[in-house]
This record gives structure tokens, sequence and C-alpha cells, in this order.
């Protein structure tokens, strides 16, 4: 291997372990949130409106993490244009 | 995944060259710095999500109101921030 095939190995690996660790924390608060929301009183099985629920909630979650997500970055590029001059 | 995966050993690590180790410095810099402001979007989102999102789920996406109560209390909740450390601050002297 050379030096560039090394640089992009490092690279690749530390991507894909940063998303997965992403991945992993946004599936487990989507899942504490939405359990709260669409199964207040767990019963013997997961009905049916319970699961459309579910899967609609998922979504939504994840669209509020794109939300908070750009307004954060709005903000944080907002402070440091006040902060430069 | 382990298939795709190339087993990097330290050995391989010293075959960098000085250009390849600073771009690769610059690149786990950014890295850094982007996995902290998703570390810290994971936690406004549970905050925003408690105050913004307070009806039954009836749909997959944001309403109107909705999106406009988040980003609001994002900025809010950095103001706050901001405020207090201020207000610490002051507290000191």
């Amino acid at each position: 291997m050379d030096s560039s095939t090394v640089k992009q190995a490092v690279m690749k690996q530390v991507l894909a372990e940063a998303n997965m660790a992403n991945a992993r924390v946004l599936i487990e608060k989507l899942q504490e949130n939405c359990f709260d929301k669409c199964i207040p009183k767990p019963g013997s099985s997961l009905s049916s409106g319970e699961q459309t629920c579910m899967t609609s909630c998922m979504e939504k979650y994840m669209a509020a993490w794109n939300q908070v997500n750009s307004a954060y970055i709005a903000r944080l590029r907002q402070e440091q244009a006040n902060n430069s001059h | 995944m382990s298939s795709s995966q190339i087993n990097l050993e330290n050995a391989d690590l010293e075959k960098l060259n000085d250009k390849d180790k600073t771009e690769l410095r610059q690149f786990l810099a950014n890295e850094q710095q982007r996995s902290q402001i998703q570390a810290q979007t994971h936690s406004l989102t549970q905050i925003c999500w408690n105050k913004c999102i307070t009806g039954n789920i009836k749909n997959n996406k944001l309403d109107k109101g909705e999106e406009g109560c988040l980003a609001n209390c994002v900025d809010r909740f950095l103001d706050m921030n901001f405020l207090t450390m201020k207000h610490l601050n002051s507290m000191r002297n």
C-alpha cells in the first residue's frame, strides 16, 4: 500500500464509523420518543394503528432532526460572522 | 461491511508521507467538528421535540407550525445558553 491508499483507507473507515455511531444514537432516540408517543399503554401485541404511528413518527423524528441541524448550523455560522468583526 | 474494510496495520500508517499526514489531520479535525455538531443536534432535537411536537402523530411530515417552532426552539435555547454563560460570568465578579 502506498501513502495515498493508506490515507484513503483511514478516511473511509473513520467516515463509516462516525456515520454508524450517529445513526445508532438517532435510532435510539427515535425509538424512545416514538414509543412514548405511539404506544402509551402497551397491549398484548402491536396494533396496526400503533404500527402506522410508529412509522410516521420515525420519519417525522428524522425530519425534526434535519430541521434542528440546519437551524443549529445557521446559528453557528451567524455567531461566527458576528465574532469575526 | 467487513469485506470492504481494509485492514490497516500500524506499519501501514508509517507509509504516510507528510502531505498525506497533513491532509489526514485536517480531515480528522473536520470529522471531529461534524460529530460534535451531530451530538449537539441530538440533544437539541430531544429538547425541541418535547416542546414542539405536542399532538398525536397524524402523518410523517412536520407541519408549518412545527417547523417554525423547531427553528425558534433552537435559537431561543442557544440565546438562553449565552445568557446563562454571561450571567454566571457576571456572578463571579
